[in-house]
């Protein structure tokens, strides 16, 4: 990598450039475990939120609720500084980093799929009980292929904000772009001025955010088209 | 196992009242840079009409996008630290701050207002056009208001989760909410029941920032809804 930058850029920013991507990485695999953990768990009170059980409906709307008014910050303080010091154990920046942003995209996402499901005619919910299907049978062959054509637009675009969430990181020293970045432009170095450093950061945010921004444009088209 | 000591936070004078001042200077930091990135907002939509120059059209979009797609942190970061030194001036953190969150929170505003006026119906505009309204009347009389009024649900929400993520103007050293936080954990070691209380105060702050918005709705568009 550092061999294709310097030639390119010179051997300070080639250097430079060099130490930031490497960083990017460990902002790529913290937005990906974010967002998969996230799914995952987000599908679940997907489910909870539209089960006809009324209890496991309050409780999903409780969680829900209760991850989206909070800040990502408070967050990642609570989990990062907070249970350290009052539980008296050892979490390392990455697992407090995963989990708090893993809890803020289930949050988001359960929301975003529950409206999807929801914008299902209810028809096609009666049509599967008068078929005789149980409720998952009637959720998983009925409802959901449908809600997932519905939901992918918002879900690509829940991404960007995903990867725009872990930037808010470094604040618990987390190793990635964001705090890389931060070290370099107070480095004092000539040529590593803020105002050069920080839309260096800027762009390589960009070039992660951008695409996603412009396929869940994309996406949406397409279903309205139809 | 549980030990919790909240007590140890309203304990001392000087803890609340960084907590009443943090929240205080959140309050105003995010309402200014509100109403002024709103402002902005609608300057960046009018120069996306389509009568006008492609070369300001394209600014404004490629502004958008770029703030839309960057973390409010890197920023604030160029803002508050890389702007005074490229352009040699100086000026107090406050003003950064201000001029982050005025920044950022009119890229997402720009974006909103324009579907709205994107999906205002055409029979309007062609309406007030046989009835000799003139261009700049028909945008500031007919389309904007019932654009704005369409997507004001959209406008609170995204208010609110712009709201949520100030708490980080307390990393250039401004005295917000997060800041007044950080101050009184430095000082009691009470971490987790420090971010509980900030966290519940951002909860009421954003209660009340929904219930001044929806008050200001029907004071602003009386008329939306009727029949």
């Amino acid at each position: 990598m550092k061999d294709l930058l310097t030639p390119l850029f010179g051997d300070f920013y080639g250097n430079m450039i060099a130490i930031l991507l490497n960083a990017t990485q460990w902002t790529i695999y913290l937005s990906i475990t974010a967002f998969v953990g996230g799914g995952l768990i987000g599908l679940v009170f997907t489910i909870l939120k539209i089960s006809p059980v009324k209890p496991l409906r309050w409780f999903a709307s409780a969680y829900i609720w209760f991850f989206q008014s909070i800040p990502l910050l408070m967050l990642l303080f609570i989990l990062g500084l907070g249970v350290p010091v009052f539980f008296q154990i050892d979490i390392p920046p990455w697992l407090a980093a995963g989990t708090a942003l893993t809890l803020f995209t289930s949050a988001y996402m359960s929301e975003v799929w529950r409206g999807a499901l929801q914008s299902v005619p209810v028809g096609q919910w009666e049509g599967g009980k008068a078929l005789g299907m149980t409720f998952s049978q009637n959720l998983m062959w009925v409802v959901a292929p449908q809600a997932i054509r519905i939901a992918t637009p918002a879900t690509v675009g829940f991404m960007i904000q995903v990867i725009k969430g872990t930037s808010l990181a470094y604040i618990i020293d987390y190793n990635d772009l964001m705090r890389w970045g931060k070290k370099i432009a107070n480095s004092q170095l000539d040529g590593a001025e803020p105002f050069i450093v920080f839309p260096i950061i800027a762009l390589i945010y960009f070039a992660l955010c951008f695409p996603l921004s412009c396929w869940s444009k994309s996406l949406e088209k397409s279903i309205n088209k139809t | 196992m549980f030990d919790f000591r909240f007590y140890e936070i309203w304990r001392s004078e000087e803890f609340v009242n960084t907590l009443i001042e943090g929240a205080f200077n959140s309050f105003w930091l995010t309402t200014v840079g509100g109403i002024c990135g709103f402002v902005l907002a609608l300057i960046l939509v009018l120069m996306q009409d389509k009568s006008l120059f492609i070369g300001i059209r394209l600014t404004s979009r490629i502004y958008v996008e770029f703030i839309r797609n960057t973390p409010f942190v890197v920023q604030m970061f160029f803002v508050a630290f890389g702007l005074p030194l490229l352009l040699d001036l100086q000026w107090s953190f406050h003003i950064s701050a201000l001029l982050a969150i005025t920044l950022n929170f009119s890229a997402y505003f720009a974006e909103i207002v324009r579907s709205g006026i994107d999906s205002t119906p055409k029979g309007q505009i062609e309406a007030a056009q046989s009835l000799g309204f003139k261009k700049i009347a028909i945008f500031k009389d007919i389309v904007l208001p019932q654009a704005i009024a369409k997507v004001y649900p959209s406008l609170t929400s995204q208010f609110i989760f712009l709201f949520l993520t100030t708490g980080l103007i307390s990393e250039i050293g401004v005295e917000d909410l997060t800041w007044a936080g950080r101050f009184i954990s430095d000082r009691n070691f009470r971490d987790f029941e420090v971010y509980l209380v900030l966290t519940g105060i951002y909860m009421c702050m954003s209660w009340m920032f929904i219930f001044l918005l929806n008050s200001l709705k029907q004071k602003a568009f009386p008329w939306w809804g009727l029949k």
